[in-house]
């Protein structure tokens, strides 16, 4: 009599994999991408996927208009955005064209004033809503959760500050260096 | 005109759209009609509704910061919810065992006091002392034994709506209670529920809204309880202080100065109305009492008191506690209790905060309105 190989491919043990193997949602993966979530873990980012909303946008639907008080930031889980800055007597220009993953927006967690630019869908598009007042809701409940938050928010204006400090040193040298030379002509 | 399709008399499209248009508008008409009858028969309950609605969103802006506060230091917000209420339904059980003895006691003193001087004759000592306290002022004024009985029936045959009243009062508190409990545990995702519904363009706004509206009405009801307990509180104390200094001799103090913080939450008005039940319980306690009949000197104490109380409330308690932005104007605070008292002592009591919060929303929503460029 042989032996017989104990058959693992029974539906049985295939089911057990399959709950052992963690499911991620299309949103929890998309908040994940996001440099502000991306310390936290996946029980964390659960818990921002009950505080977050997901909207539909029609192609051509504005998301936020120029001037807008901002109120929070914007995640793209499916579809694009396109960016328009509105100037005095002139056609809006688009700044910049934004796909799946991107996000926009995060400084208005922080900051009321008015929206720089417009933002409106490019077609049909599935975008992730953060506001301030769901991430004062999880300081007030979950502390440690929206520490984290702000802790990564403050990192990446110190990014951009620090960007913004080194272009602006180069910009003056360059301004210095011009200004020389026209005054040695 | 009539047009020819296929051999089929078909009306003029005019006419077919008309016919719809008037069906259409019939039906309206009748579901309009359906509606609104239904509405006026289902308006005593809906009002009921409401109020009870309103009065769990009042009681739920209090006690959610306690909640939150639990929630902030691990416990589930159900769990701390039910072990919030446990903990108060613990102290009013523990106020019943140990109140109740007081009661009777109290009760079975009276019974005693009667059986040893004679019920009757004791009454008609009281009575002889009001008559000579309000004929010096109105000498036609004459309170008999006969008054006194007849007003005692009265009282013993509404006793049976009084008990149906109070059963009622009962039933709606649990029901508050109820849908507290709800709005504390699933508030959150009832509110994230609804404004989900609100379309794209104005739901930035709503959400601001609402949470600036709740934001706002937390504060201004959180501060108006606190100014409530430190009012009760610095009364029970005065109220005390009166009782040991000068013999006032006011019972229930505690009672008294409960009623006198609920009263003050009613600007410029609920102070006084505060003073009231201790000059009426001091002045019923020294009725037998010949020296103090001579002279009403602790009515004097007691508004001097209740005074005090007030001048600490309003210089030191309410400006720390009690949002500045929730100011009226005494002529608003006088129409708007004008229309509470429709609804009773209760809506008295009711209508200056339920106006704040009217002025809370109306603000929020205009600002916000005005913020995204709609208005």
């Amino acid at each position: 009599m042989s032996k017989k190989k104990i058959d693992f491919s029974y539906p049985i043990f295939e089911s057990f994999t399959k709950k052992l193997k963690p499911s991620r949602s299309k949103t929890q993966l998309a908040l994940a991408n996001v440099r502000i979530f991306s310390d936290l873990s996946w029980q964390e980012i659960k818990t921002i996927e009950q505080s977050i909303h997901v909207r539909q946008y029609a192609p051509n639907e504005p998301i936020f208009k120029q001037g807008d008080p901002g109120s929070g930031m914007y995640i793209i889980v499916h579809g694009s955005v396109a960016i328009y800055l509105e100037m005095v007597n002139e056609e809006p220009q688009k700044v910049a064209e934004l796909a799946e993953g991107d996000f926009f927006g995060e400084m208005a967690l922080l900051d009321e004033s008015p929206r720089s630019a417009a933002a409106i869908a490019m077609e049909t598009s599935q975008i992730i809503g953060f506001y301030r007042p769901d991430l004062m809701n999880l300081l007030k409940t979950k502390p440690a959760l929206g520490s984290k938050i702000l802790l990564s928010l403050s990192e990446v204006l110190v990014t951009r500050l620090r960007a913004t400090n080194e272009d602006l040193v180069k910009v003056s040298r360059n301004l210095k260096s011009y200004l020389d030379e026209e005054g040695d002509e | 005109m009539s047009s020819q399709t296929d051999g089929v008399q078909v009306a003029p499209q005019s006419i077919r759209y008309f016919n719809q248009n008037l069906l259409r508008t019939l039906i309206y008409f009748i579901v309009l009609i359906l509606v609104l009858f239904g509405a006026y028969r289902l308006f005593p309950y809906l009002m009921d509704a409401l109020f009870m609605v309103v009065m769990a969103v009042v009681l739920t802006a209090v006690i959610s910061p306690v909640i939150d506060f639990l929630e902030a230091r691990g416990i589930r917000r159900a769990y701390g919810t039910v072990l919030f209420f446990g903990a108060i339904i613990t102290l009013i059980a523990l106020g019943v065992v140990k109140g109740l003895p007081a009661l009777l006691e109290e009760v079975g003193k009276i019974n005693s006091l009667f059986q040893s001087q004679g019920g009757e004759s004791t009454i008609e000592g009281w009575l002889e002392s009001i008559n000579t306290r309000i004929g010096a002022f109105y000498p036609d004024f004459e309170l008999s034994m006969e008054t006194l009985t007849e007003m005692a029936a009265k009282f013993f045959s509404q006793i049976g709506g009084m008990v149906s009243g109070a059963i009622s009062a009962g039933m709606t508190t649990v029901f508050v209670l109820i849908i507290t409990l709800f709005f504390l545990v699933d508030g959150g995702r009832m509110m994230k529920r609804l404004i989900e519904t609100v379309p794209n363009r104005y739901f930035e706004m709503a959400l601001n809204i609402s949470y600036q509206t709740q934001r706002q009405l937390t504060n201004f009801l959180r501060g108006q309880l606190l100014a409530a307990t430190g009012v009760a509180v610095m009364s029970i104390i005065g109220l005390n202080l009166l009782n040991i200094i000068f013999d006032t001799n006011i019972s229930g103090p505690f009672i008294i100065g409960s009623i006198a913080g609920l009263a003050n939450m009613i600007p410029y008005i609920g102070p006084f109305i505060g003073m009231v039940p201790a000059i009426i319980v001091s002045l019923f306690n020294n009725m037998g009492d010949p020296a103090a009949a001579e002279s009403f000197y602790y009515i004097i104490h007691i508004i001097v008191m209740f005074l005090l109380v007030q001048q600490i409330d309003n210089y030191l308690i309410s400006p720390l506690v009690v949002s500045g932005s929730m100011q009226m104007h005494p002529l608003t605070v006088m129409l708007v209790i004008l229309i509470g008292s429709q609804f009773g002592v209760l809506g008295m009591f009711l209508a200056v905060p339920v106006w704040g919060i009217i002025k809370v929303v109306v603000r929020e929503l205009y600002q916000g309105l005005k913020g995204h460029h709609f208005i």
